[in-house]
């Protein structure tokens, strides 16, 4: 026994890790040479300075740190910067410009594939095809990073996305700022991951997009004037709540789309001034709760055949059309919300309106066939129809109503 | 009689000028059936409502009516076609050449890829080329498989 543990003693490697420090004055003097030599384990420390480098490959598990944010230029190139495929890595305090742009292929700043735990956080990236891109990759952390798209990715829609995921699980994406990218964050096939506190501006189609990937969460995230905010496509049991969706203009432009979603839960949600607040296309089973739905065009718009939809204590403000529907009822619901647009009373003061609310005006039927109509919206004569439907309604479904709206706004965001 | 020939004349012209006027709104309300140019980054899929952004992968039809409708990807027109079983209306079907990409090339006799190592926006792999020999050189260096119009068709309504 004891001999055995000797033996086990003798044998134990020794576990050291060295750092190598990269500068012009340094005896390494590029990052490439750094993480040649370097062995699993040990820490790359990169000191202030330009470096032109592209085609660093990482197969092993370093900590690359940048110190003062030494600028990494890659001279628009077309090869990323970073390719890792390597577990237990970390890389953060980098600022990377100029990333080559191709039709053909992904270039990014950080180009990740087969790897699991990983860190890359406190990056700036700017002037870049793709932020970040990882594949197959389960449990990383992407923190604090912020990108910037290419300048003349406005006119250019071969942009890239500033975080874009495939294929993976487990990933947190975290506090980064995305401006100016095709889609801020895109996932495909990205499962049981989470994304919260980030912003994405001025993105050219999407703050954030989800393509088949189920059991995510998001929240907490701004999406601010991008082409439209959210959209969630072909995907199951998402939770998206407390994230702000605003000045998302444009003929066709939405806060959140939703196509065909099941099972999610949308709460405590703001959406202001979009064209279209949450677009819902075959969508099953969601729950819409305590969302704030200020001065939109459309608060919500359904579209296809939708079930079980329960909107219930959400706030429907100054929107010039809080609901527009095209089908039946189905069994969608909606109780319990305030609708600044209720004209009914309360004489028992319990707080609950005495007469159901019709959220449905019958003019949004007419622009959904002809949306030209939309001139009239503010015409005497319009108001009279939308009026005689309320009363009497005939074209709108009849069961379509709230039979409890609120008299007072729940949770108000402004006085 | 003088005058009555002058009568004549400026009758002449007046049918004349009408029948130009005529012609000219005949021909500047007529609808030519051609392909629009698509808006990239403002048009939406007919098909899944994406934001048609890809250069390399979107598609078109053109109804014999004179409609265009823009795709994100190959595979949703395909789709569409597939479901609405309307390949019969078309005037033009069209998808983007993925070798020169911005180019619209007839779906009819384009040759496509399906490979893991080429995406496409709405995940099945798919890539259209005009040229046979060109598909053929993705083919080698991605691998995957090629198809023709019909064959992906029956590919995609799998």
């Amino acid at each position: 026994m004891r001999y055995i543990l000797v033996l086990f003693l003798l044998f134990t490697p020794t576990i050291q890790a060295n750092t190598i420090n990269v500068c012009s004055s340094c005896s390494i003097k590029t990052i490439k040479e750094a993480v040649q030599l370097a062995k699993d384990g040990d820490t790359i420390f990169i000191k202030k300075g330009t470096y032109k480098e592209t085609r660093i490959f990482i197969n092993k598990s370093v900590h690359i740190i940048g110190e003062n944010y030494p600028v990494i230029d890659a001279e628009n190139k077309t090869d990323s910067v970073f390719a890792v495929k390597a577990d237990n890595f970390s890389i953060s305090g980098l600022k990377f410009i100029n990333i080559g742009m191709s039709h053909t292929k992904e270039i990014a700043a950080i180009f990740v594939s087969h790897s699991n735990n990983f860190t890359i956080k406190d990056n700036i990236a700017e002037n870049v095809f793709y932020g970040l891109i990882l594949q197959r990759a389960k449990y990383g952390v992407v923190q604090n990073n912020r990108v910037h798209g290419r300048s003349d990715a406005k006119n250019e829609t071969t942009a890239g996305n500033g975080v874009h995921v495939w294929k993976s699980s487990h990933i947190r994406i975290e506090q980064n700022e995305l401006i100016g990218m095709r889609d801020g964050i895109y996932l495909e096939f990205v499962d049981k991951s989470f994304i919260s506190n980030n912003t994405s501006l001025d993105n050219i189609r999407y703050g954030l997009h989800f393509m088949f990937s189920n059991h995510n969460e998001y929240h907490h995230n701004e999406f601010k004037n991008n082409g439209a905010g959210v959209a969630v496509m072909f995907s199951k049991f998402i939770k998206m709540h407390h994230n702000t969706f605003h000045y998302n203009w444009g003929t066709a432009s939405y806060g959140l789309l939703l196509k065909e979603i099941n099972d999610a839960d949308i709460f405590n949600n703001v959406f202001e001034q979009n064209t279209i607040g949450i677009n819902v296309d075959g969508c099953n089973r969601i729950n819409y709760k305590e969302n704030h739905f200020i001065r939109n065009g459309w608060a919500v718009k359904f579209t296809g055949g939708c079930y079980t939809n329960i909107f219930e204590y959400n706030n429907f403000m100054h929107n010039a059309f809080d609901l527009s529907y095209n089908s039946r009822l189905n069994d969608n619901k909606f109780e319990a919300n305030y609708w600044s647009e209720y004209s009914g009373y309360d004489l028992d003061k319990d707080g609950i309106g005495d007469v159901p609310h019709r959220p449905v005006k019958l003019f949004s039927y007419v622009v959904n066939k002809t949306p030209e109509a939309l001139v009239l919206l503010r015409s005497l004569f319009v108001d009279i129809i939308n009026f005689s439907e309320k009363v009497s309604p005939v074209f709108t479904p009849d069961n379509l109503l709230d039979s409890k709206p609120l008299t007072d706004p729940v949770n108000p965001i402004y006085e | 009689m003088y005058i009555c020939i002058l009568k004549k004349i400026s009758k002449m012209r007046l049918k004349a000028s009408v029948f130009v006027v005529l012609l000219s709104l005949f021909f500047a309300t007529s609808c030519k059936v051609e392909p629009k140019e698509i808006n990239y980054g403002q048009d939406h899929c007919l098909l899944c409502d994406m934001t048609v952004v890809d250069k390399s992968h979107s598609a078109q039809y053109v109804t014999k009516k004179g409609r265009a409708y823009m795709f994100d990807a190959v595979e949703c027109m395909v789709m569409k076609v597939n479901k609405d079983k309307n390949e019969d209306l078309m005037e033009f079907l069209l998808v983007a050449d993925y070798a020169n990409p911005g180019n619209l090339v007839d779906a009819k006799t384009a040759t496509y890829l399906i490979s893991e190592k080429i995406k496409s926006p709405m995940g099945a792999n798919l890539s259209a080329f005009s040229s046979n020999e060109t598909a053929k050189k993705f083919l080698n260096k991605n691998g995957g498989k090629l198809f023709n119009w019909d064959q992906l068709k029956i590919e995609l309504s799998k």
